[in-house]
Order: C-alpha cells, then sequence, then structure tokens
C-alpha cells in the first residue's frame, strides 16, 4: 500500500484526539487495487456459478438453499428420527436424540442418506458405536432403528395426525 | 468505471477494520466452542459416513478424526485469541481463516451443509489483507474500505442468492407453499405454535421475505440514516426467526455489521466505561502506575500503522 495525502496540510499523520478525523488518506497503488478487484470479480463468478448451477458440494460456493424447497401446502411434513433398544431393555423401542452429542451425526445427515442406509442397515451399528464412545456412562443400544413420522398438513394447517414408518432396522450381532 | 472504482475503494477509518476484526475473531471463539460443534462431532462419527465436497476433493482432504478437529478447534481458538491483539494481523489473520474453513468444511462433509456460513468465509480472507489496524486508528484507508465493501457485498449477497435459491429449487409457487409450516413443525418453540393455528401468518411471511431478499441490494443505495434501519430491520428479522425456529445465521449477523460506524460505537462505550465508578478505578491505577492513557496512543506513535 502507497501513502498519499489526501488534505495535503501535513506531511506526517499527526496525533489526534479520539472523534476527529484525519484528512489523510492511506490510497492503494494501482496493483494493489487490480489484486483486489479481481478478487471480487473472481468471488462473484464464483457464488453466482454455485447459485445458478452449483449444489451443496461446490461450499463455500454452494446455492443459498435456506429453506428453498417448495412444501406442498397440503400433504404431509416428514420428520425422522431413531428409536433404540438399550443392554438394559432388549424388548422395548425407545426415541433417542438423533444429535451430534449423542451418535456423532444430526438429523439432516442422516435423513440425507436413508437410501444408503435401507441399502446397507449395518450402517446405523456405526451410530451404535460413536454413542458408546460419546456416552461411556449410558447403556449400550442392542437394536437402533430409523423411524419417519409423517404430520398431515392440509391447507398449511396441521391436522394432529402422524403417520410412522419404519425406514430401517439394525440389530446387534 | 472510475465510479464504480472509487465505491469499492471508498476509504473508511481503519480503527472500523479494528473494531469488526476483534468482533470477528472473538466470534471465531465463541462459535467453534459453543455455536457450531457438529464437526468436532464427526471427529467420533464412522468415516463410512463422509461425504467429501469438491473443496475436499480438490486438496485430498481426509475424513474427520478426534486429533484433526481438535487440532481445528484449538487452532482457531489460539489464533483468534492472539489475532484480536492486532498483532501479526495478516499471518494469524490467514491462520484462523484456515483452522475455520476447514473446521467447516469437517461439519459440512458429512451429508448436511449449513447454508449459511459461506460468507463469513470472504470475511475471514480478506479482514487480514488491511494490515496493521489499531482501535484509535481515524485515518482513512483504501485497503480497509475495500476489505469492508467486499464483505457487505457478500452479506447482501446471501439475502439476494439465498432468494434466487428459493426460486430456483422451490419455483414461483414457494412463496405459497407451505415451507414456513414445516419449519415450525419441525422445529418450532413453544411460543411459535400459535403460527401453526393462524396459518396466513406464515402464508404471508413468506412474501415479505421473498421481497425483502431480492430487493436486499438497494440497502448500497440508501442514506446512512436508512442504511442504519435496514440493517437493524435484518437484525430484528434474525431475532424472529430464532424466537421461531432456533435457527440463526451467526456469522452473517457479525458481516452485517460491517454497514455500521463501528469505530464510533467504540468510542461511545469507551466514554461510558470511562464515566463509571470501575472505570474511573482502572483509570486511576493505570496513571498511578506511570502508564499512559489510551488517547496518547496514536498512529505517529506506530511507525507502519495501516499501511499494507
Amino acid at each position: 500500500m502507497r501513502l498519499r495525502r489526501g488534505g495535503g496540510r501535513t506531511a506526517y499523520p499527526r496525533p489526534m484526539t479520539s472523534g476527529e478525523p484525519d484528512t489523510d488518506v492511506l490510497r492503494l497503488g494501482a496493483g494493489a487495487r487490480a489484486w483486489r478487484a479481481g478478487t471480487v470479480v473472481v468471488l462473484t463468478l464464483l457464488f453466482c456459478a454455485g447459485s445458478l448451477v452449483g449444489n451443496d458440494h461446490w461450499w463455500p460456493f454452494s446455492p443459498w438453499r435456506m429453506f428453498a424447497t417448495s412444501q406442498a401446502a397440503t400433504g404431509s411434513v416428514w420428520s425422522t428420527g431413531i428409536e433404540v433398544r438399550t443392554a438394559d431393555h432388549v424388548d422395548t423401542w425407545v426415541p433417542a436424540p438423533l444429535t451430534p452429542e449423542n451418535v456423532g451425526l444430526n438429523r439432516a445427515e442422516v435423513e440425507g442418506r436413508i437410501p444408503q442406509i435401507q441399502a446397507d442397515p449395518s450402517r446405523l451399528g456405526t451410530l451404535a458405536t460413536s454413542h458408546a464412545r460419546l456416552r461411556p456412562g449410558a447403556p449400550a443400544w442392542v437394536g437402533l432403528r430409523v423411524v419417519r413420522h409423517k404430520i398431515v398438513v392440509v391447507d398449511r394447517e396441521p391436522t394432529g395426525e402422524v403417520e410412522t414408518d419404519v425406514l430401517a432396522e439394525w440389530s446387534s450381532p | 468505471m472510475s465510479r464504480l472504482r472509487d465505491w469499492l475503494f471508498a476509504p473508511v477509518p481503519l480503527a472500523r477494520v479494528a473494531v469488526l476484526r476483534a468482533l470477528v475473531f472473538a466470534f471465531v471463539i465463541v462459535d467453534v466452542l459453543l455455536l457450531h460443534t457438529s464437526g468436532w462431532y464427526h471427529g467420533e462419527a464412522d468415516p463410512v459416513w463422509y461425504e467429501p465436497l469438491v473443496m475436499g476433493q480438490v486438496l485430498h482432504l481426509p475424513p474427520a478424526s478426534v486429533l484433526l478437529v481438535e487440532v481445528l478447534k484449538w487452532g482457531c481458538v489460539v489464533a483468534a485469541a492472539l489475532a484480536i491483539s492486532g498483532r501479526a494481523p495478516r499471518l494469524l489473520g490467514w491462520v484462523v481463516a484456515v483452522c475455520w474453513i476447514w473446521y467447516q468444511y469437517v461439519a459440512f462433509s458429512y451429508g448436511k451443509v449449513d447454508h449459511d456460513r459461506a460468507d463469513f468465509v470472504v470475511a475471514l480472507a480478506l479482514l487480514p489483507t488491511v494490515g496493521i489496524a489499531h482501535l484509535s486508528d481515524r485515518r482513512l484507508s483504501e485497503a480497509a474500505g475495500f476489505a469492508l465493501r467486499a464483505i457487505q457485498l457478500a452479506a447482501v449477497a446471501t439475502y439476494f442468492l439465498s432468494a434466487w435459491a428459493k426460486l430456483r429449487f422451490g419455483g414461483l409457487e414457494w412463496v405459497n407453499s407451505a415451507t414456513m409450516v414445516r419449519a415450525v413443525v419441525r422445529r418450532g418453540t413453544p411460543w411459535a405454535q400459535w403460527l401453526l393455528e393462524i396459518p396466513w401468518t406464515l402464508h404471508w411471511f413468506q412474501w415479505v421475505l421473498m421481497a425483502a431478499e431480492i430487493t436486499a441490494p438497494v440497502i448500497f443505495l440508501l442514506s446512512e440514516r436508512w442504511r442504519r434501519r435496514a440493517v437493524a430491520a435484518w437484525f430484528a428479522f434474525h431475532a424472529m426467526t430464532y424466537a421461531a425456529i432456533t435457527i440463526a445465521f451467526w456469522p452473517h449477523l457479525v458481516m452485517m455489521l460491517a454497514f455500521l460506524p463501528l469505530e464510533e460505537y467504540a468510542d461511545r462505550l469507551r466514554a461510558w466505561w470511562a464515566r463509571t465508578r470501575a472505570g474511573r478505578w482502572v483509570g486511576e491505577r493505570r496513571l498511578s502506575s506511570g502508564a499512559a492513557p489510551p488517547a496518547a496512543s496514536t498512529p505517529a506513535s506506530r511507525p507502519g500503522a495501516g499501511v499494507g
């Protein structure tokens, strides 16, 4: 960066009191301006390309698609969760938090892999392993299943009706 | 063209960048320790769930391990804590940038990308380019102006391009869909449930949100006073969103501060602190111990200050 004077009053930055603006302006040379302008152009192109044709895998240039999908005004809202059987109660399925603190992954990360889980339900066993490492004091999981709750919505209003499907199930060998 | 150039490099006080940098680095510490910890937990997830993003394929980044996430997490914390001091702004700033971006990559390469964190990458990458900037340095700097302008552009792009994403993925019917109902059903707070009983509220909100996001770039045409009001309106919107569905775009909120005269707020805060009993006590202690008062710190006392 080159130092050029904007005010021309003093040849050296003078002491100033707080709140008093100085007329000196620290200007950039042509090269410093050029690479900065080039950076803005490149970033603009990458962000726009990501939004136009990219997907999540382009992060940080992926499309900004928070809440971007359309949910039909009448239909069902899906919510995925897990249920487990513990070593203490091997015959009872109970809901368990599908959170990073509990299994190392969050709900959306499991929701996005339902086809892979259904093709190979043994993947669910890795969640039980992670749970044992993250919660060493909790009873071990001997069974785990992924359930999908369908909350029925009519004309943007939940009716209170909930359907539950079991999508995949794993039991410890 | 020259007007565009003048706009892109409009000089701002170095103190503004100094305040924003301190806030950005303080936020990084809070973020990795408290707000966004899923990357750390991926150290405990089985590598079978790892799904490399393009960045990971290009750079050959490995799946998360406990060692990797600990190094990235504490690398962020230590580098950001040192960077808040203002020393070695380029080295420490870019170390923070690399650690934070990699830590986010670890969080996002297991099947879920959070879409609110991309603009912060711009802030972390470009703030170090300003070089030394002191909290009391009121000299105007084009490098500082450029960094802030780039951050403002990225923050506003977040709104505008998220409206575009709604049209791309949700179609024109997005505004009449039940997307917000879905959000409240899935993760609504107890005090947001009434919105489900009056469905037009969320329907109407979608129209307002789409209009606000599409017109977000207008903020660059507003007067200073209205620009601050627009930023306040966006903060109000994000506060409402957090109250309803506990989602806050934290890094983006820090980016929006780039629109504000932060050095003036810092001055007011300092003046208020000096008036308080505790502030007077600290000031007297510093004087009696022979330390120079803060106002004596000037650019002239620091050779090379602000020159990058």
